[in-house]
């Protein structure tokens, strides 16, 4: 430890989750922020994001301190607003730190997330950099989890595919910005598609899940039709319907 | 090598103490050099069931904290030859504990050349469970067939897949076997307790033995007597069939079947 400074300023880039505000009616917003943490409750718990104000940031309306105890609310923590200008009501009246968008620009609704903590692969998200300040999200290759997922783990594939050669446990938590393959039971939850890829499905042998969820359209055990539990089934979207059909 | 085996169920109550007791009682009768040691700081039980509770002068937490050697701490058992108690302390509190500390206690352990330390764990998912497992090369998950049991099992599984040593190093996962305790194939058979094949299924891990409810574990631990030394029981029995599979001996699980009721019971109801 002697001879280190106490402190260091380093440079680093990191990828956040980014909450992007669509409306300026607080019911709404708070509507809209239940359903997304009651998806996935563990996955969002105290999880770092940034608010992107920029949809809304030149309506004068907008409560600000009402939207940050909201998001403080469901246990998420911001931590910066992203705007498009540094001078529009919201940028001035947030009690946040301000990102313009000249710097990186979240990629349309493929916001990135943090990779998690529960033994899940790295997947190679880097964004790169392209001119214009553009991120260009790569296609990361899939995640595969050759051993059970148990109660209370989650596993995120960032990026890509989530495939699980065995299990998920009930409590177990299987997260995809693209598709999820189960191999072995699905007795927990699945949440694929969930940075708004629409057409993302689940695929599973043993269909038990206590949720699935196609961009965050989702159904609990007790909708998923009776007929189909313990068979082998995929999960996907027909506009705004979520489909649970048996796999022949 | 020492090879160190704990003992975890996540819920409390379902047999960890009576398995680690005979589990560690059952090797050493083998010829293996054996250490148990009780990491139920503060509620400790194991030296109860051991007999030995008279004779505990140091415990694991002065061990740890280096007020006392391991030859002064660990209590040579009277029965078994090769058996070591290392009990845990009724007065200090749960966070008296370190990794560094277990780790140089371990460490001894190995210097002196035992072939197996088992861990008894204390109950559920916090840090003094996280402790218990965290050097193991193998885990005995105890499991009652109940659904609640089950659920903590399967927890428990997932914190040695993430929160283990060997995870965490990067090593060969821990080798996990499945002990189903307390079971009791006529509750089975009315649809009152979970199957072996159900938890089996739940749980996905290899079988290592199945030990029914048997009044004779409450009647050794009054007794002061790992239940394995009573061989004449199911549950010693039990017990000596699970160790031979941990040898990597191949033994037909026992005890599965509900009791045929007797002619007259039959005739009477
Ligand atoms: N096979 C069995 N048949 C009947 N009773 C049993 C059996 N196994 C354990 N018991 C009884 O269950 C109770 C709890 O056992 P034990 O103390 O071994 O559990 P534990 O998991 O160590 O508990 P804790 O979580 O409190 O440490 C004791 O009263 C014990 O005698
Ligand atoms: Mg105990």
């Amino acid at each position: 430890m002697s001879g280190q400074a106490a402190v260091e300023l380093k440079g680093g880039m990191y990828t956040l989750l980014s909450l992007q505000i669509h409306s300026i009616e607080a019911d709404a917003i708070e509507l809209a922020l239940k359903n997304k943490v009651q998806q996935a409750p563990g996955f969002f718990k105290e999880t770092p994001i940034v608010i992107d104000l920029s949809p809304v940031e030149h309506m004068p309306e907008l409560d600000t301190d009402k939207l940050l105890q909201l998001v403080k609310d469901y246990n998420l923590v911001a931590i910066a607003a992203r705007v498009n200008d540094k001078s529009s009501p919201a940028a001035c009246s947030i009690k946040l730190p301000v990102l313009d968008a000249g710097g990186p620009r979240a990629d349309k609704s493929a916001d990135t997330a943090e990779q998690d903590k529960d033994g899940a692969k790295d997947t190679p998200a880097t964004p790169e950099l392209t001119s214009g300040g553009v991120i260009d999200m790569p296609v990361a290759g899939p995640t595969i989890v050759t051993r059970p997922v148990r109660s209370g783990q989650q596993v995120y594939a960032q990026g890509g595919e989530l495939v699980v050669l065995g299990q998920a446990g009930p409590g177990a938590e299987l997260i995809a910005d693209s598709n999820i393959h189960v191999y072995g039971p699905l007795r927990g939850r699945a949440l694929c598609g969930v940075t708004g890829n629409t057409d993302a499905r689940i695929f599973c042998r043993s269909l038990e899940a206590e949720l699935v969820s196609v961009a965050g359209n989702y159904k609990p055990l007790e909708e998923i039709p009776a007929d189909l539990k313990g068979k082998p089934a995929q999960i996907w979207l027909d506009g705004d319907r979520l489909v649970i059909e048996a796999l022949k | 090598m020492s090879k160190i085996i704990v003992v975890t169920s996540g819920k409390g109550g379902v047999g960890k103490t009576t398995t680690s007791a005979s589990i560690a009682t059952g090797l050493a009768q083998r010829g293996f050099k054996t250490c148990v040691i009780d990491f139920d700081v503060g509620l400790r039980n194991l030296d109860l069931i051991m007999g030995c509770e008279r004779r505990v002068v140091y415990d694991l937490v002065n061990l740890v904290n280096q007020e006392a050697s391991l030859q002064q701490t660990l209590i040579k058992d009277k029965r078994v030859d090769n058996l070591y108690i290392l009990p845990a302390s009724q007065t200090r509190d749960k966070d008296a504990l370190t990794i560094e500390g277990v780790a140089r206690v371990i460490h001894k352990l190995k210097q002196n050349e035992f072939d197996y330390i088992i861990c008894d764990s204390p109950a559920g998912i916090e840090k003094g469970a996280k402790m218990a497992l965290y050097f193991a090369d193998e885990a005995i998950i105890t499991t009652n067939p109940e659904v609640s049991s089950v659920r903590d099992s399967d927890r428990i599984l997932g914190i040695l897949q993430s929160e283990s040593r060997r995870a965490k190093m990067d090593e060969e996962p821990v080798k996990e076997h499945l002990l189903i305790t307390r079971y009791n194939p006529n509750r089975v058979q009315e649809g009152q307790m979970l199957s072996v094949d159900d938890i089996v299924d739940l749980l996905a891990i290899p079988l290592l033995g199945i030990i029914p409810e048997s009044q004779a574990v409450l009647e050794a631990s009054n007794a002061g007597k790992p239940v394995i030394l009573d061989d004449e029981s199911n549950a010693g029995q039990a017990y000596n069939d699970a160790i031979a599979r941990l040898l990597g001996e191949e033994r037909p699980h026992r005890f599965m079947e509900a009791q045929k009721k007797g002619f007259l019971k039959r005739l009477f109801g």
